[in-house]
């Protein structure tokens, strides 16, 4: 009998490496805190480069394939995202920061191309086309939203390096855009399954949009083995969500939230004014029970490409939490357990829903959450409709290590930073650390043409907080440049940082780069009112009139004294009328006696 | 009366004068100088309104319209400039005929041919072989005459007086034992061999012989239906042009044309013809073609279709080629469900088959769903669509014709792929390669006619030149048109900003028409085509410049708003004196008059 579950095994095994499917996708649900769960998708599509080349799509989409092929982009990242991250409560983001973006929508490829100007042009219609595909403004993204970083990023591709010289990376965000659910059909539109079976049935834009904080990644490279012998590309889809478990649980016909009943609140205890008359309302003590369907409003709906004989190996839902905690799975599903102890993961059934309860006996534990290596927070300081400055906190929670990392931004032409004025000090002391930035690569900005862009290799020591400031200037736009909405104030795109594994630490160098994105800010300009330029036109032509109109009369009129004038003679007048009015009055008369007459 | 008021005011002064509470001190009389500079100063503000200000003002409002041949434009819409004829070049071979015997049959056979055409603009001109050696069938001359068939046509392009592209090659030979004539197309080239029996040898004195009405009719067969397909372009394109001018006579071109076509083509063949024409697709020079596998589960997903297109579908594209480019691409999507208008199939259980009602058809692409948007570049994308259906809904078949295939005008064309096992519970995962074959015949079938290329003669080169040709006309008379659409809109839109490239684009375009005129009427037909397409794409791009369609458009309220405050102040002191002063003097020139 063992003999022949070795055999099982091993033959299974076999099957696993022999198996070299065209398409997997992975849901991974992994409880933050008491009150919100993360969920992870992610679709991963494979084609040979030769059948992308000649173009026959099969999981990877001709739509986006072909605008790939027609901007000769190698590499692509897209991203879609809504809301902040708050790393306190949820610790450290998923995939190492890699498959978000800042808010709004952020994009960055490498374009093949001669020259610069060459680049640019593909870019532009690259952005273009993308726009079209996903319903989003990706067609603004122009010069002056572009840049073309340095040290933040990697091509993800294992491009070979003769070609890679005429390789051009380009990036654009959108800070403003509102990411909805025109963009999520598109995004659903590419996957094989559109959203109809597999794991992808779950997204639904009222869940995803209600979600805390989202984002949707797309990530398209060219991936070539060692030994150079048969290219693919690679493309990976990406949502991740992290879901307030009460919000979502509320029916969706029925979506306003009552009050607790006083019996049943829970006191958070460890409040200084905790008694009998205050509560601090406290989810520590509760834990999380839910199903599928209440979370996402229905059951997974069987396997996406359920006739294919690998489908037990590329669809799977994943839950990160303790093993004592008791999950229950509905169907004939296959469970395995990680070893470790903090998670299981279950093989969806082909052609049937598909259902996971996370019950609520048993101990409520959870896994705990990873830290973040690095936090970083930015926000504008000073005032008035001139001046201002950014502050960024970064501060580094490690007592033993120090770290290093690229902090990378983008500015909009219209904020002009003073670059004399940047500084890098600790929190604790007052002047300015010259060893915190220790590589700076600077680009400024030119009206109206680009922006600025602002590349710093940044140490921070163990234990501490560094605090890196400049200021900067606020432009005047013009009449037209002003957005609608004007007064709202312009988005500032977020910074990203990029963490540099520690030196000396050779395993490292291969490891997934790890990124950290810091909100986006609203920068306040001066607005003018819009209804200045006809305002200017009466204003100037009444001058012009005045000015006109005395020179004219000066130039025409008689003067003469003020007694030899001829006043208004009511008299006269009185007369003149009088006289008239008899000459009418004989006329029409005389007319009717002539007629008598006759 | 006049003169009543004139003492009814003589008297108030007089009260006034005599008012010795208001007496006042008359200002002491203006010189003449003053009054007179009154008048230059009034004089010099108004010139220098009308001859500085006006034509600053006209200069800086005005939109630049760039001057383009109107009348010629509209000439060319509607088909006065150039009545295009398509004279084709038909080369006879009588290897054993005598010269004399020959040339008589030549003659004759045009005679006939000519008395069997009724639309005159395209005509069927005979041609003795050049290098004709008669009673000399060895195969060394024979040699000589093929010899001298391809120099020929290396050497044509340049020389205008004689046809030289020739349309097809009569080879007339005499076959021992035949009753009657007969004559044989071959298919992959542009030859037609005629047997004659050899008691049907004509001679020179007769004046009528059985194998010239033979040959006449059968050339006349062969080209009868590309005659119909011109004749209908070139009239519906007349019709066109003239629909939005009712009122206006039509010229006597189209009349002649249009009774030419009515009289040489039945309503039938026209109604067969316009679907035809209605169903194909602009002239592009490149067409995208994009294959698509739906399918409601998930299977199949995936299939053969690299080696099957290989096979079976890029052979036919490279011998087309010559008329257009194409690039293929294919696709598979799963899950892809019809749209909620449309009726699911409904079994029909005699035969035991699921039917789509035919009114369902046309909505069975599920636009809104379905990812078929058109790929990127230049050129009209072709879709055809293998719908694989569900096992449980299968056979699937359109109600009523049994048929499982179908194509959308100018679109592309749909086949309902049924599996071949009836009793299979789900369908294969992978499609082979055979099982697609059937249906890619199909598409190829669909894709000649959306090309529009004729189905007679079988002879592919033949159907080829007949494409060339078609596509010259089509082409012709669409820059045309667009002409005319731009010169109307010229004139429709004063407000209209006309640029430079503009006008450059439509001298071009009437050069490269006249270009195209002169080739069909010499029959040059693919420099024709050529000069066509450049005409057709410059057409295009004058008609839709980017700086013409966004039009300047300022309401009248804002140029209310943006004069009155300036002219208002300045025009009315302006107004009044210059009033005034012409009252002045005109008054001083009355009492000039009187005194």
């Amino acid at each position: 009998m063992k003999r022949f579950s070795c055999i099982l095994l091993s033959l299974l095994l076999g099957l696993l490496v022999s198996a070299d499917p065209d398409y997997k996708e992975l849901l991974n649900l992994q409880p933050l805190n008491p009150a919100s769960l993360l969920a992870s998708f992610n679709f991963w599509s494979n084609a040979s480069l030769q059948s992308y080349e000649q173009q026959h799509f099969k999981f990877i989409p001709r739509s986006l394939g072909q605008i790939l092929q027609h901007a000769k982009t190698r590499e692509l990242h897209l991203r879609f995202t809504t809301g902040r991250w708050d790393d306190e409560s949820w610790g450290a983001r998923p995939w190492g920061g890699t498959k978000e973006g800042g808010t709004g929508v952020e994009l960055w490829a490498w374009v093949e191309a001669d020259s610069d100007a060459g680049s640019f042009a593909r870019w532009v219609t690259l952005n273009n086309a993308l726009s079209g595909l996903f319903c989003a403004s990706l067609n603004f993204i122009d010069s002056t939203r572009t840049t073309r970083p340095r040290m933040t990023f990697d091509p993800a591709s294992s491009v070979t390096d003769a070609s890679s010289e005429s390789l051009f990376l380009l990036h654009g965000t959108l800070p403003r855009e509102v990411v909805c659910t025109e963009n999520l059909t598109p995004f659903l539109k590419l996957l094989p399954c559109k959203g109809k079976a597999g794991i992808a049935s779950l997204l639904d834009g009222h869940k995803l949009f209600d979600a805390s904080w989202q984002s949707m990644a797309i990530d398209v490279r060219l991936v070539c083995p060692e030994d150079r012998s048969e290219c693919s590309i690679e493309m990976e889809q990406t949502v991740d969500m992290v879901l307030d478990v009460d919000r979502s649980k509320r029916p969706r016909d029925n979506p306003i939230p009552r009050p607790i009943p006083s019996e049943n609140l829970q006191c958070d205890q460890s409040k200084p004014y905790a008694g009998n008359e205050a509560c601090y309302p406290s989810d520590a003590n509760l834990g999380q029970s839910w199903t599928l369907a209440e979370i996402f409003g229905r059951p997974i709906q069987g396997s996406c490409l359920a006739g294919d004989p690998h489908s037990q190996l590329r669809d799977s839902v994943c839950i990160n939490i303790p093993h004592e905690r008791e999950v229950n799975a509905y169907g004939d599903v296959v469970e395995t357990k990680n070893a470790a102890g903090t998670s299981r993961c279950f093989a969806i059934p082909a052609s049937k829903p598909f259902e996971i309860v996370l019950s609520h006996i048993g101990p409520q534990t959870f896994n705990d959450v990873s830290q973040p290596s690095l936090h970083a927070s930015r926000s504008f300081t000073g005032h008035g409709q001139e001046r201002g400055g950014v502050q960024t906190l970064l501060t580094n929670p490690s007592t033993t290590s120090s770290i290093e990392f690229v902090y990378f931004e983008t500015l909009p032409w219209f904020m002009k930073p003073y670059l004399h004025t940047l500084s890098a000090r600790l929190a604790t002391s007052s002047i300015t650390s010259p060893d915190i930035i220790q590589e700076t690569f600077y680009r400024p900005a030119l009206d109206r043409r680009r922006g600025t862009q602002l590349e710093l290799l940044v140490s921070v020591p163990a234990d501490s907080t560094v605090i890196l400031t400049y200021d900067f200037d606020k432009a005047i736009l013009r009449y037209t440049e002003y957005p609608p909405d004007a007064n709202r104030g312009f988005d500032v795109a977020p910074a990203v940082i990029r963490l540099l594994p520690p030196f000396g630490n050779e395993s490292s160098i291969s490891q997934a780069p790890v990124y950290i994105r810091t909100s986006s800010l609203l920068l306040p300009l001066p607005t003018p009112d819009f209804s200045m330029p006809y305002n200017v036109i009466i204003l100037t032509s009444t001058v012009m009139a005045l000015a006109f109109g005395m020179i004219f009369n000066l130039l025409v009129r008689r003067f003469v004294g003020a007694d030899e004038v001829e006043g208004w003679n009511l008299a006269a007048l009185k007369a003149k009328a009088r006289g008239r009015v008899t000459v009418l009055l004989d006329k029409l008369l005389g007319k009717g006696k002539e007629k008598k007459i006759q | 009366m006049a003169q009543g008021i004139d003492t009814a005011s003589e008297d108030a002064n007089f009260k006034v004068a005599s008012n010795p509470a208001n007496a006042k001190n008359q200002p002491p009389p203006e010189s003449p100088e003053s009054i007179k500079t009154r008048g230059l100063v009034i004089l010099s503000f108004w010139a220098v309104v009308v001859l500085l200000g006006l034509p600053v003002w006209l200069w800086t409002t005005s939109i630049y319209r760039a001057s383009l041949p109107l009348q010629d434009m509209l000439d060319w819409a509607d088909g006065k400039a150039c009545k295009p004829t398509f004279p084709l070049q038909i080369t006879i071979e009588a290897p054993l005929l005598q010269e004399p015997e020959a040339a008589h049959l030549v003659r004759m056979t045009q005679h006939a041919l000519d008395d069997l055409n009724e639309f005159s603009a395209h005509h069927l001109r005979l041609r003795l072989a050049k290098s004709f050696l008669p009673r000399d069938p060895q195969n060394a001359s024979m040699a000589v005459i093929q010899d001298g068939y391809a120099a020929g046509s290396h050497t044509q392009y340049g020389r205008t007086d004689v046809l030289d592209e020739e349309a097809l090659t009569v080879r007339i030979l005499p076959k021992t034992g035949a009753q009657a004539a007969s004559a044989e197309l071959r298919s992959h080239s542009t030859r037609l061999d005629v047997f004659y029996a050899s008691n049907q040898t004509p001679s020179v004195s007769s004046s009528s012989s059985n194998l010239a009405t033979f040959i006449a009719t059968k050339l006349q067969e062969l080209f009868a239906e590309e005659q119909a397909i011109i004749a209908n372009i070139l009239q519906s394109a007349q019709t066109k042009s003239q629909a939005p001018q009712m009122s206006s006579s039509a010229s006597s071109a189209t009349r002649e044309l249009r009774s030419r076509s009515h009289r040489s083509v039945n309503p039938e063949l026209v109604a067969k013809l316009d679907s035809r024409m209605a169903r194909s697709l602009k002239y592009a020079p490149t067409y995208h073609i994009t294959v698509s596998l739906f399918t409601p589960s998930a299977a199949p997903s995936s299939w053969e279709i690299e080696s099957a297109l290989a096979e079976y579908f890029t052979p036919l594209l490279d011998s087309i080629s010559g008329v257009s480019n194409f690039t293929v691409d294919t696709q598979v999507q799963l899950y892809a469900t019809f749209s909620p208008s449309v009726h699911s199939p409904e079994y029909d259980t005699e035969q035991q088959i699921w039917t789509l009602r035919e009114e369902d058809l046309s909505g069975f692409i599920n636009a809104a769903e379905w990812p078929l948007s058109p790929s990127i570049g230049a050129g009209p994308t072709l879709n055809f669509v293998l719908y694989v259906p569900n096992p449980s809904t299968s056979p699937l078949v359109v109600k009523g014709s049994q048929a499982s295939g179908w194509l959308i005008p100018q679109w592309g064309g749909v086949v309902i792929l049924n599996p071949q096992d009836a009793n299979a519970t789900s369908n294969e995962a992978t499609l082979s390669k055979e099982s697609i074959r059937p249906a890619l015949l199909t598409f190829s079938h669909q894709l000649l006619s959306f090309l529009g290329a004729p189905q007679t003669p079988p002879s592919l080169p033949l159907q080829l030149q007949t494409l060339t040709r078609i596509r010259a006309a089509s082409l012709l008379l669409s820059a045309s048109s667009t002409m005319g659409s731009l010169a109307n809109l010229t004139v429709a839109l004063p407000s209209i900003a006309i640029p430079e490239t503009v006008s450059s684009a439509v001298d071009t375009t009437m050069m490269h028409l006249r270009t195209t005129c002169d080739a069909l009427k010499e029959g040059r037909f693919r420099d024709a085509l050529k000069n066509a397409r450049i005409a057709e794409v410059q057409a295009e791009k004058g008609f839709f410049e980017k700086s013409m369609v966004g039009q300047v458009y300022f309401p009248d309220e804002h140029k209310v708003a943006v004069y009155l405050p300036l002219l208002g102040p300045v025009g009315v002191p302006l107004v009044m004196s210059a009033l005034k002063e012409l009252r002045r003097l005109w008054a001083s020139r009355k009492a000039g008059q009187q005194g």
